[in-house]
């Protein structure tokens, strides 16, 4: 059991900084998942952890040993790439073995940890196929059993199901799972799919612009976010950001008014450290709007998309002069349609509201 | 679905196509004529070739000619070093020019790009323009006639080529490939020798082809560079094989029959390996 420390860590390429003064600790056996949008340097992070990638400054510690500087051959880590990178000219044996071959492990060893890996992964009757001859799922099976057979102190992914169909993606996300609890090594994880993270993870980091935004359980990045982009970056539909301004504020409760709204002002009932006329900047999760008749209590707004799901349905409606569509989740199957008036509700104990730079007031 | 029903439909009129394609026949003819030529005086008897002419058909089989080549001793002599410069030359070549290539492709450092320029330019240089400062220089080394001074310069003149076509190559194979074996402990060395050479063969046997043939018909830097009967390449061989009594036009032929089976050889031998797809399976695909 290993863990992994960064301890200021930043990566300049000549004058740009794509990773700003990172400090992490990822438990032993833990699962951490560094999610981001592209160009966030959530990869270059992981690269900087395998010594693929040098580090400009600060320390890296894995297991109680600081490897900054040393070559990624030592660093006791195996690294499972998005374009899996085994060798097309091995078997699928060979391919597993070759590190522990050209390193000099007794030959009664490697055999015994690929027969092991191979157990593992469900891949024995591949073993003396070559790359060519496997499915895209077989060969990150393969890629994630060459990274096995190492034992290595720290397993990395990067990306490892982007180049997967959907419904691979799927069952191979729920065999990392799986491969997780049964070897119980310390994992990180890179992605930019938010659902990966959220299943997948211990615990996520978020990452943005080379810096981190935040760490913590999915749930509670879910719950808590404590930002807008953290907020806006978890779930699916992303959350829905109303901005207005703080027309009163009274002991327990301000009222807010919408931009690009036509609607009555709306009165929340929480105490914010805010004054009138501070803008704020409303949070809605889809599932905490109901879309109700026209006419009630709540935002107007029209119907311009309706995705029906099975078990449950999104209404993506357009309001006032706003740009952007506003999206609901209902459970279950909806009568709207798309041209429909309706009302959106808001769950305002359930908002979250972002001050004027973004950051959560609650 | 069979390749005749994927083939695209033929375009133009029929009238079109048919003067197309005896355009082709007729190119191709004259083209071919010069080797159907040899092939012919190979087989032909002295007195044959001086009565009719060089594109006649031979009357009879007649053998003598490569009788008369294979019985003269030097004729191995020439073989044999032809042999010594053409592979030693190309396999130092390949070997420079792949190494000089992955770090090229692969290994990135300042100024590299502008060091390659410099690499490839040397495509661009007749040979003729060096001929005498290194014949000069050669001399002055004590090695002219001999064949190393052949064997030098050939893989001097490869470099260029064998670091543009494996540079190239490996630009294509992808960085994961080499990351990965990296993150498993495996030396550079080891990198290339059993993960990124096994993956170049394509291009390595293209660059042997190419090379061998280039060195074996090669005719400028042996007449320079040799001047003993014992150091002579095949080629030169050739040029300086005359007949007891006139100029042997059918022994010549018979000694240029010989002298290309080599390379036709080496061709054969590595044209199952240019048909690439051997990095598919590594990614994506």
């Amino acid at each position: 059991m290993t863990g992994v420390s960064l301890r200021g860590v930043e990566k300049k390429f000549g004058s740009v900084e794509v990773i700003k003064n990172v400090s992490l600790n990822v438990e032993p056996g833990e699962f951490l998942v560094f999610v981001g949008p592209s160009g966030s340097g959530k990869s270059t992070l992981l690269r900087m952890i395998a010594g693929l990638a040098e580090t400009s400054a600060g320390t890296i510690h894995i297991a109680g040993r600081d490897v900054t500087r040393m070559p990624p051959g030592w660093r006791e880590v195996a690294m499972v790439f998005q374009s899996y990178a085994l060798y097309p000219h091995m078997t699928v044996e060979q391919n597993m073995s070759f590190g522990l071959r050209m390193t000099g492990a007794p030959k009664q060893k490697i055999e015994q940890r690929v027969a092991e890996a191979a157990r593992i992964l469900r891949i024995e009757p591949l073993l003396t196929r070559k790359p060519k001859q496997l499915s895209g799922g077989q060969r990150q099976r393969v890629a994630i059993g060459r990274a096995i057979v190492r034992d290595p102190k720290v397993f990395l992914f990067d990306e490892p199901l982007s180049n997967l169909d959907a419904a691979l993606r799927l069952e191979m996300r729920v065999e990392i799972a799986r491969i997780h609890a049964e070897i119980g090594a310390t994992m990180i994880y890179v992605t930019h799919d938010q659902v990966e993270a959220m299943t997948l993870a211990d615990r996520i980091v978020v990452i943005n612009h080379g810096e981190i935004e935040q760490i913590g359980a999915p749930l509670e990045l879910y719950e808590k976010p404590i930002n807008k982009f953290v907020a806006g970056f978890l779930g699916q539909p992303k959350m829905n950001f109303l901005t207005g301004v703080l027309i009163e504020r009274g002991a327990n409760a301000v009222t807010v008014r919408l931009d690009d709204c036509e609607c009555n002002d709306l009165v929340l009932n929480l105490p914010l450290p805010l004054s009138a006329d501070d803008r704020i900047t409303l949070g809605v999760r889809p599932d905490a709007l109901a879309v109700v008749p026209p006419g009630a209590e709540g935002l107007p707004a029209t119907v311009k998309v309706v995705e029906h799901l099975g078990s449950e349905s999104i209404v993506y409606a357009s309001v006032g002069r706003r740009a952007e569509f506003i999206a609901a989740r209902l459970q279950g199957k909806t009568g709207v349609r798309h041209a429909d008036p309706v009302t959106l509700r808001i769950d305002t104990s359930r908002c979250h509201v972002f001050d004027g730079s973004g950051l959560s007031l609650w | 679905m069979t390749d005749a029903s994927q083939r695209a439909a033929p375009s133009g009129s029929p009238l079109r196509r048919a003067a197309i394609f005896v355009a082709l026949v007729v190119l191709a003819g004259l083209f071919l004529a010069p080797t159907v030529g040899v092939i012919f005086s190979a087989f032909k008897t002295t007195r044959d070739i001086s009565l009719g002419e060089l594109w006649s058909i031979p009357s009879r089989l007649f053998l003598g000619n490569f009788a008369v080549v294979l019985e003269k001793p030097e004729i191995y002599v020439y073989l044999r070093n032809t042999f010594i410069v053409a592979i030693s030359a190309s396999l130092l070549s390949i070997t420079l020019g792949s190494l000089a290539g992955y770090v090229f492709a692969k290994l990135p450092f300042f100024g590299s790009e502008l060091l390659f320029l410099l690499f490839v330019s040397g495509l661009f240089f007749p040979p003729q323009i060096v001929l005498i400062p290194l014949f000069k220089m050669f001399n002055g080394m004590g090695l002219i006639d001999t064949l190393w001074a052949l064997i030098i310069v050939h893989t001097a003149m490869g470099i260029p080529i064998c670091t543009l076509l494996m540079r190239n190559f490996l630009i294509s194979v992808p960085d994961a490939l080499r990351e990965s074996a990296l993150v498993e402990g495996v030396s550079e060395w080891r990198i290339l020798l059993f993960v990124v050479l096994p993956i170049s063969l394509p291009a390595l046997a293209v660059l042997a082809t190419l090379q061998f043939t280039w060195i074996w018909n090669d005719f400028l830097w042996p007449l320079i560079m040799v001047q003993s009967d014992e150091k002579r390449t095949v080629m030169l061989g050739l040029v300086f094989l005359r007949g007891q009594y006139s100029v042997a036009w059918g022994i010549q032929g018979a000694l240029a029959l010989l002298a290309s089976l080599p390379t036709l050889l080496v061709f054969l031998f590595f044209q199952r390996y240019f048909i690439s797809g051997m990095t598919m399976g590594a990614v994506k695909g």
